[in-house]
């Protein structure tokens, strides 16, 4: 059987396309080589929902986190995923970076961003936590957080729900030029498809490979996180980040949409895109930011440290090339942002596919799907007394740090596009994301995933 | 127990603790007893460890863990004690009020007369630690991880073969034999102390099983490769080792349960991270006591039931009228070479002894209690080690009401 579209890729921007494409009367298959979705870029980020107003004005990446951010806040909340805009603070501690803040703020200003510049004194009545020395600050208030691990999910779901046909652990080894298109060898056999695009994420330039492209090479950015416990969001609610200097955004401090306060990314540039190490020197430099931004959080217990892996390319803007004559659309270099700019991403590159390369239709109707609200500010299943009283299952706690009840791991063991690996259950669930990380619940989960996954 | 009342005595973890302040309430006639637990059956971590040496100080006989469990749950037979398994403390209120919830009880408020905490300890992981290196989906561990993992029958990743234990105090070698019975080889186990922190014979007992028992060493990355741990890095006196390896074990480094407490009215010592207490084992919340490992870095499963008994004991008098059910007594202030105490209150009132724990070693001094420059009391051991418990008696007719006192280590 031929696809009329194939989708290399199950990353936020893999799986946003094909929910895009699932609109339209076509036949799309998304491949993704990792046993879950949103395994590679999109699982280690910052986890904001940036407005664009922080990217350089004029580049593509701007107009598609600016579309995509306005198209999340709109589509986010009938799928189940959460936001928060907590806003963001920008902040300088010397002449340059108040040179540079009065920039954005003016860049702001003239292309129709919320922003608003605050003097010193100011700065620390609203968080009389920050360490000393700010000169002043740029607020961004529609900077929000949101859920990086439920996004891809919903976006899959949602694409499977209307049509798209969905295989994991489906690496594409081999590409070759048919009849009507592509050919594609996988695992388990091979499959044909009218036109290809290639959201490869980090191993993107390795998807154009197969076609014979070489127009960028991945050349993955390393970011160290660490995250802090539930106390320290207490303390600090807000994105606080230095003013960018022109190498770097530098280390921010954020909460995240768990309750938690993430510290991060470094910023380096590694040879090997699997290298995802945390370094002595990444954690000093994590350490550092704390005591510069916010001391009082230097005390506070971390729960985990982890890295992720940027696929930047020697390009500063996203390289979306349309070779539509080929039949074969690559979307790469999407490098920091992708989770923001997703469905702004989306929407271009069905743009440009429909109707240039396929006259299809748009549906008449859209099967709707939600997806479980993992927030910590969200009512949690087991403060729901109705929902307990039909179904002890969510009385019952199985993660204790995070409150994850037995109810909720059965679902997401029961639910299509089941997660097989323990890692995937952890992100649908949040189940073993606290502070002991899986001493107390670790077998459980174990033993419940090796029950329904053989 | 109906459903819609509310029991008289609310005591939170199955564990030692929580099992022998139920004992002890039960003996003295006490009825109306609920215990709940999070986790699906009752007995608290040694209910993993399938290995002797639980319960000595309390029942005077070397149990396995399950073992101690058991008798601790014989000894309640008959007695109007309910345990309440999969339910969770939420939130806990003066009054005291206490919200729960679980498959039995929902999410509800309890009001009991009085409370006793026992909701234990865990130990911290590489995340808490911060230890860098690579990324592994399996092999890095916790002791009690790799305890439930095995007597919960949950097959061990398949690459796990080998592994070293990050510790060397008793829980290390709990970790060891658990390894052991599971097939897996300990190559090596890490310490930072020139000795080990456990018993001395039990090192070379290690080394005769073929593990190499490093001291002085800490471990300084994990190397990670394809997602499984393949080396650690370690840092000896003799310079930077790389040990092959499929997992890492960490072990102890105790952090006291309170989530619960967060925000509530118990406070919590910034030394142990536990509730503090009196000699009674009162809180600072009237009618609140707390007993076991909750309270200090970790002690015997023995010491901590005769925690538990005499809680419940206080709790029992409490509820009889005959003690108050606020804490009271003199704080003990502490000098910085000394790491915690429990109880942190002093009144007098005899009860369990004060166990006190070193930050470093000391040789040729000894502790001694003052107030202003009149020495209460003074001990006689002139060597105090870290991480040892150090147990202690002062008279109590000595004991201030109030104010606090000072110990500290004098020549």
């Amino acid at each position: 059987m031929t696809y009329d579209i194939a989708i290399i890729g199950g990353g936020v921007v893999g799986t946003a396309i094909a929910r895009e494409l699932s609109r339209y009367d076509l036949k799309t298959v998304l491949v993704e080589a990792r046993s879950e979705l949103g395994d590679e870029a999109s699982k280690g980020n910052s986890a904001l929902m940036c407005s664009g107003v922080d990217v350089p004005a004029g580049s593509l990446e701007r107009r598609l986190v600016r579309r995509g951010y306005a198209r999340y806040c709109a589509e986010a909340p009938a799928m189940g995923l959460p936001i928060r805009k907590v806003g963001a603070i920008v902040l300088a501690w010397n002449e340059e970076q108040e040179a540079t803040l009065d920039k954005d703020l003016a860049d702001a200003r003239e292309n129709g961003f919320a922003a608003e510049a605050l003097g010193s004194t100011e700065v620390y009545r609203r968080w009389p936590h920050f360490g000393p020395g700010i000169r002043c600050g740029l607020w961004l208030p529609d900077e929000a957080i949101v859920d990086p691990f439920s996004t891809p999910h919903a976006y899959a779901l949602d694409a499977l729900e209307n049509g798209v046909e969905i295989r994991r652990a489906w690496r594409v080894q081999r590409a070759e030029p048919a009849a009507q298109g592509w050919r594609l060898h996988g695992p388990d056999g091979q499959l044909e498809a009218r036109c290809v695009v290639n959201a490869g994420g980090i191993r993107g330039d390795e998807v154009d490979a197969l076609a014979g492209h070489s127009d960028f090479a991945i050349r993955p950015r390393r970011g160290q996180y660490m995250i802090l416990d539930k106390s320290a969001s207490a303390i600090h609610d807000v994105i606080a980040m230095p003013a960018p200097t022109p190498t770097t955004r530098g280390i921010l401090i954020a909460p995240t949409i768990f309750g938690n306060v993430l510290v991060g990314p470094t910023a380096e540039d590694v040879t090997d895109r699997d290298d995802r190490r945390v370094t002595e020197d990444g954690l000093r430099q994590l350490r550092h930011a704390i005591a510069t931004i916010a001391p009082v959080l230097a005390d506070q217990p971390v729960n985990t440290i982890f890295a992720g892996m940027r696929p930047a390319t020697q390009f500063r803007d996203y390289q979306i090339i349309p070779r539509l004559s080929q039949r074969w659309l690559t979307v790469g270099g999407i490098r920091s942002t992708g989770l923001s700019a997703s469905l702004g991403i989306a929407e271009h590159v069905v743009g440009l596919l429909i109707p240039a390369l396929f006259d299809a239709p748009r549906k008449p109707n859209t099967r709707p799907i939600t997806v479980p609200d993992l927030s910590e500010a969200a009512q949690r299943p087991w403060q729901d007394t109705a929902r307990i009283h039909c179904d002890p299952d969510y009385a019952e706690m199985v993660c204790h740090c995070e409150r994850i009840s037995l109810g909720e791991i059965r679902d997401a063991l029961a639910s299509p596009l089941a997660p097989s690996t323990l890692n995937g259950l952890k992100r649908r669930t949040r189940a073993m994301f606290g502070r002991c990380q899986g001493f107390y619940c670790g077998a459980r989960v174990q033993a419940l995933l090796d029950a329904q996954v053989p | 127990m109906a459903h819609d009342t509310d029991p008289r005595v609310l005591i939170v973890g199955a564990g030692p603790a929580g099992l022998a302040a139920a004992h002890a309430l039960a003996r003295q006639g006490v009825g109306g007893i609920l215990v709940i637990d999070r986790d699906d059956a009752p007995g608290g971590l040694p209910r993993f460890c399938h290995h002797p040496g639980f319960g000595l100080e309390y029942a005077r006989w070397p149990y396995t863990g399950p073992g101690f469990v058991k008798r601790l749950l014989h000894d309640l037979k008959g007695a109007d004690v309910r345990i309440a398994c999969r339910t969770t403390l939420l939130s806990l209120r003066a009054g005291p009020e206490v919200e729960v919830v679980g498959p039995s009880t929902g999410l509800r408020w309890i009001r009991p007369e009085t409370v006793i905490l026992a909701t234990g300890i865990r130990e911290s992981n590489r995340g808490n630690l911060a230890i860098p290196g690579g990324r592994a989906e399996s092999g890095i561990l916790t002791t009690g991880q790799l305890q439930q993992i095995v007597a919960r029958k949950v097959a061990l990743p398949k690459r796990l073969k080998s592994i070293i234990v990050v510790g060397t105090e008793h829980v290390a070698f709990s970790a060891i034999w658990t390894a052991r019975n599971a097939g897996l080889r300990v190559t090596a186990m890490i310490g930072g102390e020139d000795r080990i922190m456990s018993f001395a014979p039990f090192g070379g007992l290690a080394r005769l099983l073929g593990t190499a028992v490093m001291t002085q060493s800490r471990i300084r990355e994990i190397e990670a490769k394809d997602g499984a741990v393949v080396a650690a890095i370690i840092e000896t006196p003799a310079g930077t080792r790389r040990l092959p390896t499929d997992g890492v074990v960490f072990t102890a480094n105790w952090i006291p349960e309170t989530a619960a407490l967060a925000g509530g009215p118990v406070a919590l010592d910034p030394r142990t991270a536990g509730p503090t207490i009196d000699q009674a084992m009162r809180t600072s919340t009237r009618g609140i006591f707390a007993a076991g490992n909750v309270l200090h870095g970790v002690e015997s499963s023995g010491w901590c039931a005769n925690e538990g008994r005499h809680a419940g004991d206080m709790a029992a008098r409490f509820l009889r009228g005959e003690i108050d059910g606020n804490q009271a007594g003199a704080r003990i202030e502490l000098s910085p070479d000394l790491d915690f105490i429990v109880p942190q209150l002093w009144n007098g009132a005899g009860g369990l002894p004060f166990n006190l724990r070193m930050t470093a070693d000391v040789g040729g001094r000894k502790l001694a209690l003052t107030v202003g420059e009149t020495i209460l009391w003074s001990g006689d051991r002139r060597r105090l080690l870290r991480r040892r418990r150090i147990s202690f008696r002062p008279a109590a007719e000595k004991a201030p009401c109030d104010g606090a006192a000072m110990l500290h280590l004098i020549d």
